[in-house]
C-alpha cells in the first residue's frame, strides 16, 4: 500500500517538472532519487517530507539552471543524494553533527584490515604447521605432561588433577578443521581499553576420535583439551624459526577450563606494518560434533560427580561447568550466525562497535584496570543483544504459563545509532534477576527454559545452546543497568548538554571514585570462605572465582535495597607463560557500591518475626548476620529478628553501607579490617575540628550542628518579631544568607555559651558571624538620599541593639560601622553584630529597596537622553558614578542575589542528601589549595557542586518520586570526585549553565540588567536562571590565571584520586598544597591566628596553654568576644589590596598560616620609570644598564624593600618571609 | 626600625648584596625625578622619587585651579612618588625634618582603590590634576588625616545656626594605601624644597611611628574602632539626620522653584520636565508622565496596531512560487547547516578528538 502511494505521488511530480521545464537532467536525477526512496524506509510520515522536498528539489534545480552561470556563486540547493544523507543524519542519528562524530570515531576503534598482510602470512604458516602435526598415541596424562614439560610447556590440566590412578588416556591428532572465528573475521572487532591488542581467534577442531562418551564427566574433556593445547603449544614453540612469535596461555575470566593459547607475532624488520596492526592470535580448540548427548549437558544436570570430591551429598547442578563445555562446541555456530547477521542488518557492525565502545569506556570489557567483573570474552553477548533487538525473543514453549514475548523485533532497517539506543534501552529496562531472555533461534529451545533455574541471569544465544551470562554476577548486571539508565537520561536531556557525544563515547567512566558512592579496596589473599561446598568451587573452576562470586552475592544479599548496584572490579586476566599451567589473579579487587539514598542509611534491617523462631528462614538470617542478628521488639509491638547499626552522628550514619560491607566480609570471608580499605573516615576528618578542640567544646556543653544554628536563627527571628510595639518599623522578613545556615559551611557550626568561651585559647577562638538580612515594612519616612539612608540604618541598628539587649537576657549587640576605616557613604556598610546567650553570632544588615533606585539614578542620570548624545562625565561626577556602580553591585549581590542563592542551595540540601557534604568537602579542597574566598567565592563553589548534582537528573521538582531517578552522587566522596572530574575538563571560557530551582523567580523581580563593573578578566561565568550573565559570584575572581590554576590543581587531584585505587597516594595528599611554585611565601605566626584549629593537620601545641598560670590569658576573653575577628584574613586582604598590581596572593582562609605570592610576570624585567607605575621600584644600576637606555630611566621591582615593607605591615603577625630559593 | 628589623636571615645575604651595591651605584635622578633612597632595614632600601610640584599648564577649570594652587603652593611643594603604603603624615614629616619644616602632607589616593586608579592618566601632569581634586578636599582637614570617616556634609553646613554633627570616634589608625602611590609634601619655605631635591649625602632612614599600630594590634584596634559604643552611634546618627533635615529645608527654602508652580524663563517658555514622584519634579515645572509609563502606554497601543497590520498583510504561502521558494530556502538551510556541522567535525578531527582511548 505504501509503495503504491509513493508511486502515484512520484508520477504526479514528474509531469509537473516536465511542464515547468523539460530539463532531462532534472528528470533523470529525479527518477534516481525516487528509486533510492523506494528501497528506503517505510514510514509514511517520512515520505510526506520526502515528496515535498523532492518536488522542490526538481523545481529549484531548474530555476538555478535558468538563472545561468551568473547565479553560480549563489549556494546551490543540494542534490537528492545529498539531501538524503542530510535527512538520514538528522532523523536517524539524533543530529547531523552526532552522525559525523560517529563517522569520525568508528575508524579509530577498528583494526586496519588493509595493513594485515603480514598477519595473513603468519596465519598461513600457522595453518600449515598445525595441519602437519603428527599424531600422538594415547598415553597416561601424567606421563604425557612429563614429556611436554621437558620442552618447557606445562599442560594446563584443570582441577581435579589427573593422578597416577587415572584410568583414561590423552592423545593428539591433527585438527580436523582450522578456521578463523570471532570478531576479527566478521569485521566486528573493536579496540579494547588500555591499548590491548586486537585478537584474531583461530579455532581448531579437535577430532572427535579423541573423545569418549563419558568424557563429559568430572572435567575429563577439559583435561583432554588441555593436553591438546599443550601439544600445539609445544609444536609452535619448536617451530620458532618459521613462526616468529611469543607464546602464552590465557584463561578467559581466569577460568582454567577456558584456557587458550596466545601467539604474539614478533614483528620482523621487513614487515613493520605487523607491529602497527597490533594484533595477537589466539588458538581456541573446540569440538565440532559433541560426542555427548545434549540432555546430559542441560544446565540443570550435575556433571561433577560427588565420588571424586570428598563431599558425597546430593548432586547439585553444575551450570558453569556445563556452560564451559557448551562453549567448546559453539565457535563455528556463532561465527556463522554473526556473519549472517552482519550481512542481513546493514548497520549491525556499526551499532555493535558503538555499543562496545560505550561498554569499554565503562569498564565492561578488557582492560588493565578497573573492569567490572564478568564481562571478559563477552563479545558474543554484545552481539546477541543486537540480535535480540533485531530478531526478537524466542517464545517460551507452550503451556509454561508465560504469555507471548513482550519484546517485538525492531526490524533490520534501523540506523546504527538507533540500534545502539535500542540496546541501551534494553539494558536499562531489563531486570536480569527476574526474567530470562532467549534470543530467537531457528530451531526453538534446545534446553527447556526451566532448566536454567540455577543460573542467576539468563541470556541464551541464538543457537540456543549457551547461557551467555552464566558467569556474570547479577550485581554486575545491575551496574550495567545503572549505567545504561544514566546514559539514556543524558540522551533524553541532551538539550542542556549539546554535545552528548563526548560523554557517551569519548570520555572514560572507569574511575572508581567518580562512579561509585562507596569504594573499598579488598585484599583477597587471606580470604577464607565460611561455608562453601566443594561442588561450588569445582563448578567455578577455581577457588578464586568461587570466592569472588560468593563475595558478590553475599554483598548483594546483605545490602539489599540500600544499593542500586554493586560491582567487583579488577584488571582483566592477563596472559601467562606456557610454563605456568594455572591462571593467577591479583589478590586486590575493588568493590564499588552505588547507593540508593532513600534506603542506604536505614538503621535497622528486619528479619523474620519471632513466631518463626525455629524456621529455616530464621536460621539463615542468623547464619548470615552472625552476632549482629538479635531479637528485638519494635514500636508497633512486633518482635522480630533484626540487625541494628548503631551510629553516633551523621558522619557515622553515612558510613552504614561500608559498615555492612565490612561486617559481611569479616564474617563470611575472614577478611579483617586490615584487608578492607575504605576512605570515608579519612574524608570525614577533613571536615572536623581536631579532637582536642572538639572535646573542649564537648566538655563545656557546646551547642553543635547545623540544626542548632538554624534554631538559634529562628529564635532570633522570633525576638525581632516580638519588637513590634517598641520599634517604629515592623520586621517584614529576615533572610539567612550564611553557609552555616544552609548546611554548606565547611565546619559544622559549634559554639560555646558566652561565659564558657573564656576556656578557649586565643588561637582557636574564632567565632563566625552568620549573615542575615532584615527587611522592614515599607515606610514613607525613609529619607530620599543615599547618605541619609546609611545614617538611618545606623540609627535603626542602634535602636534595635538597645531594645534587643533589654528584651533578651544575655544577648549582646554592637553596631558595626563597616569593614575598613574609610567610608564611601553611599554604599551599604553598617551592620549589627548580635551574640545570643548561647554564643551564636549573627551579623544583620538592613535591606532598603529605595537604594537601588537612587543608585541607578546616579549611574544613569540622563535616562531620556540617547546614549550617543550624553555628555561625558568629568571629575567628581565620574568618580561618584564609579562609587555608585560599586555600591549598586554590592547591593545587588548582597540583597537580591544572596538570599535567592541561599534559598536555592538550602532546597538542594533537602532533595539531595549528599549535596551539602560534597559542597563542604569541595570548599575544603579549594581552601586547602589557597583559593577559597581570596579567589573563589563560597557561592561559586556551591554553584559548581550544584551543577554536578543537577546535570544528569531531570530538573528538580517538588515531589520526591522523580528524584528517585536521579543519577546524582549518593555520597560526598563521589560528589567530590565528580566535581574534580568536572573541573579538570571544564573549558571555563565557555561558561556554565546551572539548572538551579527557578521556582523562586516568579516571586522576585526579574533579573535587572543594571550596569556593573566587572573587570575584564573574570574567567568563570556561572549562569543561573536569575543571573543570566553569570558573574554575580565570580566578579572578584578567579581571573584567567587562577582559573588555569584551578584546572591544573584539579588534574593533579584527579591523578591523586586514581592513585588511591592502587594505594600509591592518600587522601591527605589530595589536600596537601605544594608551595614550591610560589615566588615567596609569607609565614605567619600561628599563635596569633584566631582560627588555627581549622587548619589541616594543625599543630596542637600552638594552642596548648603556655606560661606559668593556666588562667592568666583567660582574663579578658569573656569581656570581649569578637565575632568574625580573623587577623590573618584581614592581613591577607590588606596585602592583596596594597599589592594588587604587584603580586598575586594565595592563602588558605581556613586556618592557614602561610600566604603564597606570585609576582606579576610583567614586572620582573626592567621597564621605564612612570610616576604612577603602581609598584615599588628601584632604578636599574647605572653600570648595569646599557648606555643607550640610560636616559630612559629604567626601574625594576624593589623586592627586598617589598619584603621589608610586608614584614613591617605584618609586624608580629609575620614570622618569616621565604623567597623561593630559600624554601 | 622597631619590629620591622626582625631578622630575615634567609633573604638577607641576597638582599644585602643588591642594596649595598645600589646605594652606591644608584643614579641621582630618573626621568627628572630625584632618587631618594630610604633605608627600611639593614638589608632593604626603599626608593622615593621626588620632584618639585608644578601646576598643570593647561587650564580646564579655572576656579579649581586657583583653589588648587592655594592648596599646593608652587615653589614649596614636593611631589613624591612611590610612598610606602603604610606611610602616615607624621612619618613623612619626620623623614623630611632634616630638610626643613613640613607644613602638611597630602596623599593622592586613599585606600579606595580601583575607581580612582582608572582615572589616573599616564601623563604625570594630568594626574596631578586629579590629585588636586583630592587635595582640595584634603587640605581642609589637614589637622586630622583620618577625618575621612567623618561625613563630608558637615563641612558644607557652614551656617552658624546649623546643628552640629557629633562625629564618630576616629582613633589613630593607619590607612593602608596601594603600593607605589604618590603624595605632596608642602614645606614652610622654598629653601627646604631645594634641600629635599638635592640627592642626599647618606640615605634617609624610615621612621616608624610607634603610635600608629601595625600588625595584630592594628587589626585589633581597627576592629574595636569599627564598633563604637551605642550611645555614640546614636548621637552621631541623630545629629546627622538633624543636620540633613536642616539642610534639606534650607535648600527647599533657597530653591527658586516651588512644587506645583510652573517654571517660566525670561523668554516666556514654560519648562516641561519629566520624572519625580507622580510625574512631578520636586523643584516644580510642568510635569509630564514618567517615561516608562509613557512607553508602556504607547507600547501597548502600538502592539495592537501592529497586530491589525499583520492581518491585512499578504499571505506568504498562497502562490505556488512562494511555497517553492520557501522549500528551497529550507533545504538550502539544511545543507548549509550540514556543511557547517561537517566543517566543525573536521576541525575537531584535526585535534584528534575522536580517539576514545
Amino acid at each position: 500500500m505504501a509503495l503504491n502511494l509513493k508511486r502515484k505521488r512520484g508520477a504526479q511530480v514528474a509531469p509537473k517538472a516536465k511542464r515547468l521545464h523539460a530539463d532531462e537532467d532534472a528528470i533523470s536525477h529525479h527518477s534516481s532519487a525516487e528509486e533510492s526512496m523506494g528501497s528506503g524506509s517505510d514510514q509514511d510520515a517520512e515520505e510526506e517530507a520526502w515528496d515535498g522536498i523532492e518536488g522542490a528539489a526538481a523545481h529549484t534545480h531548474e530555476t538555478s539552471a535558468e538563472a545561468g552561470p551568473s547565479g553560480s556563486h549563489i549556494m546551490k540547493p543540494p542534490t537528492g543524494e545529498e539531501l538524503r544523507k542530510i535527512k538520514d543524519a538528522s532523523e536517524l542519528f539524533r543530529s547531523t553533527s552526532f552522525k559525523s562524530q560517529i563517522d569520525a570515531m568508528l575508524p579509530n576503534v577498528r583494526p586496519k584490515y588493509d595493513k594485515s598482510q603480514s598477519l595473513d602470512a603468519f596465519l598461513m604458516s600457522l595453518h600449515k604447521l598445525l595441519m602437519e602435526l603428527p599424531a600422538v598415541a594415547p598415553q597416561h596424562p601424567l606421563h604425557a605432561s612429563r614429556t611436554l614439560s621437558k620442552k618447557g610447556i606445562d599442560v594446563p590440566y584443570v582441577r581435579p588433577f589427573p593422578t597416577e590412578e587415572t584410568n583414561w588416556k590423552v592423545s593428539f591428532e591433527k585438527p580436523s578443521e582450522i578456521m578463523l572465528a570471532g570478531s576479527w573475521i566478521t569485521k566486528t572487532a573493536v579496540k579494547a581499553k588500555d591499548s590491548a591488542p586486537f585478537t584474531v581467534d583461530v579455532a581448531i577442531e579437535m577430532p572427535s576420535s579423541l573423545f569418549q562418551e563419558k568424557d563429559y564427566l568430572n572435567g575429563r574433556v577439559f583435561q583432554k583439551r588441555a593436553y591438546y593445547l599443550g601439544v600445539v603449544a609445544a609444536a609452535i614453540a619448536k617451530a620458532k624459526s618459521t613462526l616468529r612469535c611469543e607464546l602464552f596461555y590465557e584463561s578467559v575470566s581466569g577460568d582454567p577450563r577456558r584456557t587458550c593459547l596466545v601467539l604474539r607475532p614478533i614483528p620482523d624488520d621487513t614487515h613493520k606494518s605487523s607491529s602497527k596492526a597490533h594484533t595477537h592470535v589466539r588458538i581456541i580448540p573446540f569440538i565440532g560434533e559433541s560426542p555427548v548427548p545434549l540432555q546430559r549437558l542441560s544446565p540443570a544436570r550435575s556433571n561433577i560427580r560427588a565420588a571424586v570430591l570428598d563431599d558425597e551429598s546430593k548432586e547439585e547442578p553444575t551450570p558453569l561447568y556445563n556452560t564451559a563445555y557448551m562453549l567448546m562446541t559453539t565457535p563455528k555456530a556463532h561465527l556463522l550466525h554473526i556473519h549472517a547477521l552482519a550481512k542481513n542488518v546493514p548497520s549491525f557492525a556499526d551499532a555493535l562497535t558503538l555499543l562496545r565502545v560505550w561498554a569499554n569506556q565503562r569498564g565492561y570489557g578488557l582492560g588493565s584496570r578497573m573492569c567490572v567483573r564478568g564481562f571478559e570474552g563477552k563479545g558474543m553477548w554484545w552481539a546477541s543483544i543486537l540480535d535480540l533487538i533485531v530478531n526478537g525473543e524466542e517464545p517460551p514453549p507452550a503451556g509454561l504459563g508465560r504469555k507471548g514475548t513482550k519484546r517485538k523485533p525492531l526490524g533490520k532497517g534501523l540506523s546504527s545509532y538507533q540500534l545502539f539506543k535500542a540496546a541501551l534501552d534494553f539494558l536499562a529496562r531489563h531486570n536480569f534477576g527476574d526474567e530470562a531472555v532467549f534470543v530467537k533461534s531457528r530451531d526453538g529451545h534446545r534446553f527447556p527454559p526451566s532448566s536454567y533455574s540455577s543460573h542467576e541471569a539468563v541470556f541464551v544465544d541464538a543457537t540456543s545452546s549457551v547461557n551467555l551470562l552464566a558467569d556474570v554476577p547479577l550485581a554486575s548486571l545491575d551496574t550495567l543497568r545503572y549505567d545504561a539508565q544514566a546514559t539514556l537520561e543524558l540522551l533524553d536531556h541532551a538539550l542542556l548538554s549539546e554535545d552528548a557525544f563526548a560523554p557517551l563515547f569519548l570520555r572514560e567512566h572507569r574511575d572508581l571514585f567518580a562512579r561509585f558512592d562507596v569504594v573499598a579496596r579488598v585484599d583477597l589473599s587471606s580470604v577464607e570462605m565460611r561455608a562453601v561446598s566443594a561442588q561450588h568451587v569445582a563448578d567455578h573452576g577455581s577457588a578464586y572465582n568461587a570466592a569472588v562470586a560468593q563475595l558478590v552475592s553475599t554483598l548483594h544479599r546483605g545490602l539489599g535495597d540500600r544499593a542500586k548496584a554493586i560491582a567487583v572490579l579488577h584488571a582483566s586476566s592477563d596472559v601467562r607463560p606456557t610454563s605456568q599451567a594455572l591462571p593467577t589473579q591479583s589478590s586486590i579487587v575493588h568493590i564499588g557500591i552505588i547507593l540508593d539514598s532513600d534506603h542506604a542509611f536505614r538503621l535497622v534491617d528486619h528479619g523474620p518475626p519471632a513466631e518463626e523462631q525455629e524456621s529455616e528462614r530464621t536460621r539463615q538470617f542468623r547464619e548470615f548476620w552472625g552476632d549482629k542478628a538479635e531479637l528485638r521488639r519494635f514500636k508497633d509491638g512486633s518482635i522480630a529478628e533484626s540487625v541494628v547499626w548503631d551510629v553516633k552522628n551523621a558522619d557515622e550514619r553515612a558510613r552504614i553501607p561500608a559498615m555492612i560491607m565490612r561486617h559481611l566480609l569479616a564474617r563470611h570471608f575472614g577478611l579483617g579490617a586490615d584487608a578492607v580499605q575504605t576512605w570515608q573516615t579519612e574524608f570525614d576528618t577533613l571536615l572536623k575540628l581536631p579532637d582536642p578542640i572538639s572535646s573542649l567544646y564537648q566538655a563545656s556543653s557546646a551547642s553543635v550542628g547545623f540544626k542548632s544554628a538554624l534554631s538559634a536563627f529562628d529564635a532570633l527571628v522570633k525576638h525581632f518579631r516580638a519588637l513590634d510595639d517598641q520599634f517604629p518599623l515592623a520586621v517584614l522578613n529576615v533572610s539567612p544568607v550564611s553557609p552555616a545556615l544552609r548546611y554548606t559551611d565547611v565546619f559544622v557550626p559549634a559554639t560555646l555559651a558566652i561565659p564558657s568561651r573564656s576556656a578557649l585559647p586565643k588561637s582557636v577562638s574564632y567565632l563566625p558571624a552568620m549573615e542575615i538580612i532584615i527587611e522592614f515594612e515599607k515606610s514613607a519616612r525613609w529619607p530620599d538620599d543615599l547618605r541619609a539612608i546609611q545614617k538611618m540604618k545606623l540609627a535603626l541598628f542602634e535602636r534595635l541593639a538597645s531594645i534587643l539587649m533589654s528584651a533578651v537576657k544575655g544577648l549582646q549587640a554592637t553596631v558595626v560601622l563597616g569593614e575598613r576605616t574609610e567610608r564611601t557613604e553611599i554604599e551599604d556598610e553598617a551592620a549589627l553584630d548580635i551574640i545570643t546567650a548561647d554564643g551564636w553570632a549573627f551579623r544583620a544588615r538592613i535591606w532598603h529597596d529605595r537604594e537601588a533606585t537612587l543608585l541607578d539614578r546616579i549611574i544613569n542620570d540622563q535616562p531620556h537622553v540617547p546614549k550617543a548624545l550624553r555628555q561625558a562625565k568629568t571629575g567628581e561626577d565620574a568618580r561618584e558614578r564609579q562609587l555608585a556602580l560599586h555600591a549598586r553591585e554590592l547591593y545587588t549581590r548582597r540583597f537580591i542575589h544572596a538570599p535567592r542563592h541561599h534559598r536555592a542551595i538550602a532546597a538542594l540540601y533537602h532533595r539531595l542528601p549528599a549535596f551539602a557534604n560534597t559542597v563542604r568537602l569541595t570548599k575544603r579542597w579549594f581552601a586547602a589549595h589557597w583559593l577559597l574566598r581570596g579567589h573563589v567565592s563560597e557561592e561559586a563553589v556551591e554553584l559548581l557542586c550544584a551543577h554536578v548534582f543537577l546535570r544528569t537528573g531531570p530538573p528538580l521538582t517538588a515531589d520526591v518520586a522523580t528524584n528517585a531517578r536521579t543519577f546524582a552522587p549518593g555520597s560526598k566522596e563521589r560528589g567530590f570526585a565528580q566535581v574534580i572530574e568536572f573541573l579538570k575538563d571544564w573549558e571555563w571560557a565557555e561558561g556554565l549553565d546551572i539548572m538551579l530551582d527557578n521556582a523562586d523567580q516568579t516571586a522576585g523581580d526579574s533579573p535587572t540588567a543594571a550596569p556593573t563593573i566587572t573587570s575584564k578578566d573574570v574567567a568563570w561565568s556561572l549562569r543561573t536562571s536569575f543571573d543570566p550573565r553569570g558573574h554575580m559570584w565570580t566578579s572578584s575572581g578567579p581571573n584567567a590565571v587562577v582559573a588555569r590554576r584551578v584546572t591544573t590543581i584539579a588534574k593533579a587531584t584527579w591523578e591523586c584520586l586514581n592513585g588511591l585505587e592502587n594505594g600509591t597516594s592518600s587522601v591527605k595528599a589530595i589536600f596537601h598544597h605544594p608551595t614550591d611554585h610560589y615566588d615567596f611565601v609569607i609565614e605567619l605566626n600561628p599563635a596569633l591566628s584566631t582560627r588555627y584549629h581549622q587548619k589541616l593537620d594543625a599543630d596542637t601545641s600552638v594552642w596548648a596553654p603556655k606560661g606559668k598560670y593556666a588562667n592568666a590569658i583567660a582574663r579578658d576573653a569573656a569581656a570581649s568576644i569578637m565575632p568574625s575577628f580573623d587577623p590573618f584574613g584581614m592581613f591577607y586582604g590588606d596585602l592583596a589590596h596594597v599589592y594588587a598590581d604587584t603580586v598575586l596572593l594565595f592563602h588558605d582562609s581556613l586556618g592557614g598560616d602561610r600566604i603564597g605570592a606570585v609576582w606579576q610576570p610583567n614586572l620582573r624585567s626592567a621597564r621605564p620609570f612612570r610616576a604612577l607605575g603602581g609598584f615599588s621600584s628601584i632604578p636599574v644600576q647605572k653600570d648595569a644598564a646599557k648606555g643607550k637606555e640610560k636616559d630612559k630611566g629604567l626601574v625594576v621591582l624593589n623586592e627586598s624593600a617589598l619584603f621589608a615593607e610586608i614584614q613591617r605591615l605584618g609586624s608580629t603577625l609575620v614570622a618569616r618571609i621565604a623567597p623561593r630559593d630559600t624554601q | 626600625m622597631g619590629s620591622a628589623s626582625s631578622p630575615k636571615k634567609a633573604s638577607r645575604a641576597r638582599a644585602a648584596s643588591t642594596s649595598a651595591g645600589s646605594s652606591s651605584a644608584l643614579p641621582a635622578s630618573v626621568s627628572g625625578f630625584t632618587v631618594l633612597p630610604v633605608i627600611y632595614a639593614s638589608s632593604a632600601t626603599h626608593i622615593l622619587y621626588a620632584r618639585a610640584h608644578s601646576a598643570p599648564k593647561h587650564s580646564d577649570a579655572k576656579g579649581k585651579q586657583k583653589e588648587r594652587a592655594a592648596a599646593l603652593p608652587e615653589g614649596r611643594t614636593l611631589f613624591l612618588v612611590n610612598v610606602p603604603p603604610d606611610a602616615t603624615e607624621r612619618e613623612l614629616t619626620v623623614l623630611f625634618k632634616p630638610c626643613g619644616t613640613v607644613e602638611r602632607v597630602v596623599f593622592s589616593t586613599g585606600g579606595g582603590g580601583a575607581p580612582q586608579e582608572e582615572e589616573m592618566l599616564e601623563d604625570e601632569s594630568e594626574s596631578e590634576d586629579d590629585d588636586a581634586h583630592e587635595s582640595a578636599a584634603g587640605s581642609e582637614d589637614k589637622d586630622d588625616e583620618d577625618v575621612e570617616s567623618r561625613p563630608k556634609k558637615k563641612r558644607k553646613v557652614a551656617e552658624p545656626q546649623a546643628p552640629r554633627v557629633v562625629p564618630l570616634p576616629s582613633p589613630p589608625i593607619r590607612t593602608l594605601r596601594r603600593t607605589g602611590h604618590t603624595a605632596y609634601v608642602v614645606f614652610l619655605d622654598s629653601s627646604s624644597l631645594a634641600r629635599a631635591l638635592k640627592p642626599p649625602q647618606k640615605p634617609y632612614t624610615w621612621p616608624v611611628d610607634k603610635e600608629a599600630l601595625l600588625g595584630l594590634e592594628h587589626y585589633a584596634s581597627l576592629y574595636s574602632a569599627l564598633r563604637p559604643p551605642l550611645d555614640v552611634v546614636r548621637a552621631h546618627a541623630d545629629s546627622w539626620m538633624e543636620a540633613f533635615e536642616y539642610e534639606q529645608a534650607k535648600k527647599k527654602h533657597e530653591s527658586k522653584y516651588n512644587k506645583g508652580e510652573a517654571i517660566v524663563d525670561e523668554d516666556g517658555f514654560t519648562l516641561v520636565t519629566r520624572g519625580g514622584a507622580y510625574g512631578k519634579t520636586l523643584g516644580g515645572g510642568v510635569g509630564v508622565a514618567s517615561k516608562r509609563f509613557h512607553e508602556d502606554q504607547s507600547g501597548a497601543g502600538s502592539k495592537r496596531r501592529r497586530k491589525d497590520k499583520k492581518e491585512t498583510k499578504e499571505k506568504d504561502a498562497f502562490y505556488a512560487f512562494q511555497i517553492h521558494e520557501k522549500k528551497r530556502k529550507h533545504i538550502i538551510d539544511l545543507k548549509t547547516r550540514f556543511q557547517e556541522d561537517t566543517a566543525k567535525i573536521e576541525k575537531l578531527k584535526e585535534r584528534r578528538k575522536f580517539n576514545p582511548y
